[in-house]
């Protein structure tokens, strides 16, 4: 038992956090992006890429680093702790994921070097299902897809959009080039303007089968994503944590630092209870994410993992809450950050449907084992 | 990041679960709990805690020199795991195996140390530690109790309050004033004091719920004699904080009692129609378990900061806030049992432990002395 960040991933979260801090910072690098709908520029992500960050993913022989989710979580983290509004979790976990996943790492070869270099920038279109299912239709030796995806993360910075599709026989992976006739996006503002998430319609858009879909594969990557996610939220509530904890240290009022007040202390000690609750659920589920890779999605360590960090994700948007409690005044401000943190929480708290509901399953996973 | 452990302790789990399972019994897991405990019951634990003993799993973490096993810290986390799951009765003496012993380990002179420990692992003596007085709570370094030397003798006069096992012990670890004129911290010393001493008074303190758990001590003019003290004289202080800084691994109770908790509820919620229907009640158990996973892996993270030379820092703030979770959690998970099931069942032990899991975040430094603590300590928040 080691719950150590090895050396190799203490110097790719140094990295990360300076890269972001040099080159994209929130003042001079999100904010401008905040109505943007790619949410990225040509060098930042480019330095990304060149980071190795869009790779880890991906296995060694098609260019990437061939890492685990715990590699992935510690860049995720420091995504979100920078409000990073790009499409990398997109590409370098939901699709190199659904890719690897399901068994698709040959079937277009270019597609996964691609991610892995950057030059490819990808997303998936079945986390958020709700509408019908799209269709594939044979014609003329080509495959179109029929249909309409009701939430698309980063689609308009996505070259290939990966969906799943019906045929007469079963489900199976299908690439879409964004580009091609029949995809159009509808922009669907959600309540973090650091997301960018799309509607997409497909109305006989050309697709390339990459493979079958079977579900256990989809549900494993729903559950990488989930986790990755809740990674970039562990990020987001540790950065706006340690602003408010910095600003009550030099804030005075009454003639002495906030910081010196117990109420004010306990508040911090609350964000930080949290905050690292939230890392412990997070390092296990980077971990299940890869320790067992025939994980039955019942009773799965990786499935439970993916599903509390959801039903954590509530209680862990409290942490911007009261960081802007203790910052008063200025924290209510368009003008300062810590609204942008609240967002992100809370985008993350209501994916997929809020906490509720995943608490409620919770509770009924272990009512089921604790009956006869 | 691995969460796996060595076949080394799961072969190390796989023994001692063994032998639970082959010595274990209902009656004894009945008695695990004080409330409620008898005196007959007491001296089955008594008999219980030599059977363990005689059979090397009393005090697994100590060196095999006292009785121990001198287990790893991995197979400490194992051990605390396998007994509270097994619903196995903590030792008589756990404060004074936990936090007396390794006291005595360190500063005790030899014949201290052959003749004290043995006997405090059987229980054939029980151990009760002095330390709390009515003015001297959260600030321990307070206290008041004074120990003045006379000839051969330290003659000791004053009041201990919320010493556990007070009421039914030989011994006691008792922290004194010996120098009124230093600073706070530098005039404790420690000595080992036989309560049957003349001039002893102890009174058991009745809880909220009814039991005996703990009693208030005084000392009227205590003749002890020089050759109990523990430690340099004046270094009482040092005493105290090896005492309370020794064993990590036991962190592993906090998550490991609560997961039993929350199992006994699941089953007593089971045996009520309809009550694992109940989506609020479904959603409650759900924010439940994953706090005491959550709390699981916190304590972990201590115990591997230690192993795996994480920062001291990391394992301060890990260890400091798994406390503080643990007593949430207790409080939450017994106010859902009552709320369901109120005084429903034999003993009405939900409503039981609504009452003493108040306990939980005031016994062993309280949460807003442990946030004080934390604020200061971990996040660097100034005192003025």
């Amino acid at each position: 038992m080691n719950l150590e960040l090895t050396d190799d991933q203490v110097a790719l979260r140094d990295t990360t956090r300076r890269f972001l801090a040099e080159r994209a910072p929130i003042s001079g690098h999100v904010r401008q992006l905040l109505d943007d709908p790619v949410g990225t520029t040509e060098a930042v992500w480019r330095g990304l890429a060149d980071l190795g960050t869009t790779g880890l993913l991906v296995p060694e022989e098609y260019g990437g680093a061939g890492m685990t989710m715990a590699e992935a979580g510690v860049v995720a983290e420091e995504l979100g702790a920078a409000l990073h509004p790009g499409p990398w979790l997109s590409t370098a976990v939901a699709a190199a994921r659904t890719l690897t996943r399901l068994g698709a790492q040959g079937a277009d070869a270019k597609l996964l070097t691609g991610i892995a270099d950057g030059s490819t920038i990808a997303t998936v279109g079945f986390l958020d299902l709700g509408g019908t299912p799209v269709v594939a239709v044979e014609q003329g030796g080509q495959v179109l897809l029929q249909g309409e995806l009701p939430v698309v993360p980063d689609a308009a910075a996505a070259d290939v959009l990966l969906v799943l599709a019906e045929n007469a026989q079963d489900t199976g992976l299908f690439a879409v080039q964004t580009a091609s006739s029949g995809v159009s996006l509808t922009s669907v503002p959600g309540i973090d303007q650091t997301r960018k998430q799309f509607r997409v319609a497909l109305d006989g858009a050309p697709a390339q089968r990459l493979a079958t879909a079977a579900p256990e594969a989809v549900a494993a990557v729903v559950d990488d994503v989930l986790i990755a996610m809740a990674a970039d939220a562990l990020g987001a509530a540790r950065a706006v944590m340690h602003l408010a904890v910095e600003y009550a240290k030099v804030r005075k009022q009454f003639g002495q630092v906030i910081g010196s007040f117990q109420a004010v202390q306990h508040l911090c000690v609350d964000m930080y209870e949290t905050v690292e609750l939230a890392r412990s659920g997070v390092i296990h589920a980077l971990w299940a994410a890869d320790a067992n890779p025939a994980d039955d999605p019942d009773t799965g360590e990786r499935h439970l993992a993916a599903l509390r960090a959801k039903a954590f994700a509530g209680r862990l948007a409290t942490v911007a809450d009261t960081a802007i409690q203790v910052f008063g005044g200025i924290g209510y401000t368009w003008e300062h950050d810590a609204h942008l943190y609240l967002k992100r929480l809370l985008s993350w708290s209501a994916f997929l449907g809020g906490p509720d509901g995943h608490l409620t399953e919770l509770g009924a996973r272990l009512a089921k084992r604790g009956q006869p | 990041m691995d969460f796996s452990y060595p076949a080394e302790v799961e072969q190390f789990r796989t023994e001692l679960r063994d032998w639970l399972s082959a010595n274990l019994t209902d009656e004894l897991s009945a008695a695990r709990r004080p409330a409620g405990r008898t005196d007959e019951m007491f001296e089955a634990l008594r008999v219980w805690n030599r059977m363990m003993a005689d059979a090397g799993w009393a005090a697994v973490s100590w060196p095999r020199e006292y009785g121990g096993r001198g287990a790893t810290v991995l197979e400490q986390l194992v051990y605390t795991e396998e007994t509270t799951r097994a619903r196995a009765p903590l030792p008589l003496n756990v404060i004074g195996m936990n936090n007396i012993a390794p006291a005595i380990m360190q500063y005790g002179t030899e014949d201290q140390k052959t003749t004290l420990l043995p006997r405090m692992m059987r229980a054939d003596d029980i151990w009760c530690q002095g330390m709390s007085e009515p003015e001297a709570g959260s600030d321990l370094a307070a206290l008041r109790t004074k120990a003045v030397r006379d000839g051969a003798d330290f003659v000791v006069n004053g009041q201990k309050i919320w010493t556990s096992l007070g009421h039914r012990a030989q011994w006691c670890q008792l922290y004194v004033r010996t120098d009124p004129d230093a600073p706070k911290h530098q005039g404790i010393s420690c000595l080992i004091v036989d309560m049957t001493l003349p001039g002893i008074e102890v009174r058991p303190l009745v809880t909220l719920n009814g039991d005996t758990d703990f009693a208030e001590v005084f000392f009227h003019d205590v003749r002890v004699p020089a050759s109990a003290l523990l430690g340099p004289l004046n270094a009482g202080w040092q005493v105290a904080t090896t005492t309370l800084s020794h064993e990590r691994a036991g962190a592993a109770r906090l998550y490991a009692e609560m997961e039993a908790r929350l199992e006994e509820l699941v089953d007593d919620f089971a045996s009520v129609p309809g009550a694992l229907d109940d989506p609020v009640t479904l959603r409650r158990l759900g924010e439940i378990a994953v706090r005491i996973k959550y709390l699981e892996v916190l304590c972990q993270r201590s115990i591997s900061a230690t192993l795996h030379g994480g920062s001291d820092h990391a394992a301060f703030g890990t260890a400091s806030l798994a406390k503080t979770v643990w007593g949430e959690i207790g409080q939450e998970v017994a106010a859902l049992g009552f709320d369901v099931l109120g005084t429903r069942g034999s003993n009405a032990p939900w409503a039981n432990y609504r009452l003493t899991s108040r306990s939980l975040t005031i016994a062993g430094g309280t949460t807003q002395i442990n946030k004080n603590i934390t604020a200061r300590r971990v996040l660097g928040l100034p005192r003025k």
